[in-house]
């Protein structure tokens, strides 16, 4: 069984220093590898960013992270990206990684995402630039994370992303931010290229437990929902949705 | 006669803790009713806490805080979900 650990929404400050470490302390007992699903800090200075890679430096498993909206506040992100890499964080943005866990191989794909909405109440790409500009950039993260985990080959798949890939996570939340939470197309791609495990933050009013539309588990994890240092999720490698339609992928006749 | 409330108080409230630094939440939620400025959410430091007190006094010393935020302070419960 992969253990994986999750949390997002830490915003870790200047004021903050070793509250995140110390909520860390179980985790090489409890889990095998930690994702962090962004708003890892307040506003994205730099002096958060070398608090938040104290409090990650020589973590007893590997961490995998995506930004989030604060982590780009100060406009800081390319830095602070800089400095999570430099304490062994891999960071996503379009991308995705590959870990080997006894044995397993655990891909994982992510990156910030965006707004934009769910089906019935999105954003168009349509009218003023402006609008355009809103809808677009939804589409293009959408498009480079699902090239990203269309490329893992690996046991078990995760997307991580920040904003909300449904609804049925943003229960609690006010129906009108919806369109701000998240979008739909985050779930249409995780559904399309198959996933284990879909892994955001953002929404601190929502919920914790959701599925997208073909059944993947999806888990906000902001950690005002978990109430809770992180959350643990065992995936099963030798039963997991993501393995089984690449099979069916694999017999299916071509042409 | 006392003024009307202003509808879009709340509002203006709620972006000046999305925007002032020392507390940049604009995730908690705030309502205005009765002379009152209700604050819930969670905060991730108890300096952030005592900061939303310093921006409502600052720009609205005329309402009562009634904060309703948490720190984020939680304990682990050693829980595993199978998903």
């Amino acid at each position: 069984m992969l253990r994986i650990a999750a949390v997002g929404d830490v915003h870790v400050g200047a004021d903050s220093v070793g509250h995140l470490r110390s909520g860390f302390a179980g985790l090489a007992d409890e889990a095998d590898v930690l994702l962090l699903a962004g708003d890892l800090t307040k506003r994205g200075e730099l002096a958060e960013g070398d608090v938040l890679a104290g409090e990650l430096r020589g973590l007893p498993v590997p961490v995998v992270a995506v930004l989030g909206n604060h982590d780009h506040e100060s406009d800081q992100q390319r830095v602070l990206t800089q400095r999570l890499l430099d304490v062994g964080v891999r960071v996503l943005e379009g991308s995705a990684t590959v870990l080997e866990i006894g044995g397993v191989r655990l891909g994982i794909a992510g990156g910030k995402g965006f707004a934009g909405g769910f089906v019935g109440a999105c954003a168009t790409a349509f009218g003023e630039r402006e609008m355009k500009v809103f809808a677009n950039a939804s589409m293009l993260t959408a498009a480079a994370m699902e090239s990203a985990l269309s490329s893992l080959d690996t046991d078990v798949r995760v997307l991580l992303t920040h904003y909300a890939p449904i609804r049925g996570t943003l229960h609690g939340e006010s129906p009108e931010l919806y369109p701000l939470l998240g979008s739909y197309l985050f779930a249409e791609l995780a559904d399309r290229s198959g996933a284990d495990l879909v892994v955001h933050g953002h929404a601190h009013d929502g919920t914790e437990k959701g599925a997208t539309p073909r059944g993947i588990p999806v888990r906000n994890v902001a950690q005002p929902v978990l109430r809770r240092p992180y959350a643990v999720y065992g995936v099963d490698p030798d039963k997991h949705p993501s393995r089984e339609a690449r099979d069916r992928r694999a017999d299916a006749p071509v042409g | 006669m006392s003024a009307e409330p202003d509808p879009f108080l709340a509002e203006h409230i709620h972006e000046a803790l999305g925007r002032d630094e020392r507390v940049n939440a604009p995730e908690l939620h705030v309502t205005v009713e009765h002379g009152f400025v209700h604050v819930d959410g969670v905060v991730a430091t108890e300096d952030r806490k005592r900061a939303i007190a310093d921006v409502i006094a600052e720009g609205w010393r005329e309402l009562m805080l009634d904060d309703r935020t948490t720190v984020a302070d939680f304990p682990p419960d050693g829980r595993m979900e199978v998903v």
